[in-house]
């Protein structure tokens, strides 16, 4: 019953916080809105960097070369062995085939190769890598790998071209990460700053709530309450913003994206997961920004 | 109910406030706390509530030992205690029962129960008719009386009160200490710092003499009358 009162009474003392100074509260909850909408675009910018880098690394071929003059059994065993560590498929390409195969692609040298006595190609075994595994670090241990194996003399794939974008998508992560806890350290801070001024405002009250014998938690509560409400409500509001911006940009950006990645991969904006996320993220912001406060402003 | 065992109290920089104080007050007494303007009163009963932390010395209060007490534990000292504050310390925007609610809002009384307990007290102190409106619009006198309906709703066993008759014309001042006498028969240790000899001589209790943050004199309530006549 004790409990209870003293839950209802925080509340009212909250509401009454948010009642005396909307526009400060106001502030609060967009700058948590603005900080969370951010982090949700960021998430999706992220998803599709992920998706970019995935379908990219389809086109890569990773290219096993074999010693030359291997025979055949051992250059099938090796295949089989590939095959089951990438988990993919793995072909062999004999001598003869891979110089059919450049005779095809480069008909201006046919003849050249006609003429020659000798079949200066390797056989090789490419590789077909499975979605999971085309990362860059995933694909250079595969190399590294391979080329251990005997009788592989080379590895090829298309290390520069995955790198480079694997290196600008680390950049824009690290660039994304800094940015985003610069975003929440001003997003703390400007909570905490809210709910100064409203502790501050409501100073004499709280002179005498301690002096009839409030506890410091009976103090504090409200405050971390209504910190905690501002960060609930900058989440849905976040969430919103981002249902809005997803349905008014989205067909421009699936467009966008249809262009530039085959099969039009648009990852969705805003998913039931992402609104939890939001939700959570302004709660603890929300939070860690009146703890501060009340840490800092209501000293006994 | 109260001791104090050589106690003093300075403010740093400046001489002490408060030298060598030693008292003893049984519960259910009535004590006046007097002496001039800046003798050390107040002072004296902050020490008391632990709005200020004693320099030196040993206070007991109801058996706790105050001057050693652990921040945390505060909060529960001061729901024993009922302070008048010599600044009222009415919130200005709230209405008078809100303010007298206050104090059991702090120790998470349901609001339907405070709300019968604000209206009883109020009632008890003569300001039922002015529930609802604002201390700013009461008269000096009402005030001090929401002031005493604050410190007493919560039922303490010891008041403190600071000047509760300070700027009030002597009809009024006779409601307040009639209301302060019928809340120490009532079982309440009350003590009540004055300057208002006139007080002393009317009510003839126990009165404490403070000058200059020394006790001067302790007398019993007829011998106290005795000398202010004399005087
Ligand atoms: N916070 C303080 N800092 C410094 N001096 C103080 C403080 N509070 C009171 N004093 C000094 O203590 C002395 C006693 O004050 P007080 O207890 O208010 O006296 P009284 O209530 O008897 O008029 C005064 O000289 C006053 O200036
Ligand atoms: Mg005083």
């Amino acid at each position: 019953m004790s409990a209870l009162a003293k839950a209802a009474s925080a509340w009212r003392s909250t509401a009454e916080g948010v009642r005396h100074a909307p526009f400060v509260h106001a502030i609060a909850v967009v700058t948590l809105t603005i900080a969370l909408f951010t982090a949700g675009l960021a998430r999706g910018a992220d998803a599709l960097i992920q998706s970019l880098l995935a379908s990219l690394g389809g086109e890569v071929r990773v290219t096993v070369y074999l010693e030359e003059g291997l025979p055949e059994e051992d250059a099938e065993t090796l295949r089989r062995g590939l095959e089951q560590r990438v988990g993919g498929a793995a072909t062999l390409v004999t001598p003869t085939d891979a110089l059919e195969r450049l005779g095809r692609e480069l008909p201006e040298v046919r003849g050249l190769l006609v003429s020659l006595e000798d079949n200066p190609l390797p056989p090789s075994v490419e590789l077909a890598v499975p979605e999971g595994r085309r990362t860059p670090e995933a694909l250079r241990a595969l190399a590294m790998e391979a080329r251990r194996l005997p009788g592989v003399t080379d590895v090829e794939w298309g290390e520069e071209a995955v790198a480079r974008l694997s290196a600008i998508a680390r950049v824009l992560r690290l660039g994304g990460a800094v940015a985003f806890a610069v975003v929440l350290l001003a997003t703390v801070t400007i909570v905490a700053a809210t709910l100064q001024l409203s502790i501050y405002a409501r100073r004499e009250e709280i002179e005498i709530q301690k002096l009839v014998g409030a506890t410091d938690r009976f103090v504090r509560v409200p405050f971390v309450l209504e910190g905690l409400l501002q960060g609930l409500l900058g989440g849905a509001l976040a969430s919103a913003g981002l249902l809005a911006f997803s349905r008014s940009a989205g067909p421009h950006l699936a467009q966008l994206l249809a262009f530039l990645v085959e099969g039009g991969v648009a990852p969705a904006l805003l998913t039931p997961r992402l609104v939890m996320e939001l939700l959570l993220g302004g709660a603890l912001l929300g939070l860690m920004g009146s703890l501060l406060a009340v840490r800092r402003f209501l000293r006994a | 109910m109260i001791e104090m065992f050589h106690v003093y109290k300075a403010y740093p920089g400046d001489p002490p406030v408060l030298t060598d104080i030693n008292l003893r007050v049984e519960k259910g007494e009535f004590l006046f706390l007097t002496g001039p303007s800046g003798a050390g009163k107040t002072t004296l009963l902050k020490l008391i509530f632990c709005a200020e932390e004693a320099t030196r010395g040993q206070i007991l209060v109801g058996g706790r030992n105050v001057a050693r007490i652990r921040e945390s534990a505060i909060p529960f000292l001061r729901r024993n205690i009922g302070v008048v504050f010599q600044d009222f310390k009415l919130l200005p925007h709230r209405t008078v029962e809100d303010n007298v609610a206050l104090a059991l809002d702090v120790l998470g009384v349901p609001r339907l129960q405070a709300r019968e307990r604000v209206r009883g007290m109020l009632k008890r102190v003569g300001l039922e008719h002015k529930a609802d409106v604002l201390p700013l619009k009461l008269s000096g006198g009402e005030q001090q009386r929401v002031v005493l309906a604050r410190a007493l709703v919560n039922e303490p066993t010891l008041l403190l009160a600071d000047e509760p008759t300070g700027n009030l014309d002597p009809v009024r001042t006779l409601e307040i200490m009639d209301l302060l006498r019928d809340v120490n028969v009532r079982g309440t240790t009350v003590l009540v710092a004055t300057h208002d000899s006139t007080l002393l001589s009317r009510y003839q209790k126990r009165t404490v003499r403070l000058e200059a943050g020394h006790i001067v004199s302790d007398e019993d309530g007829v011998k106290a009358a005795r000398r202010m006549v004399g005087a």
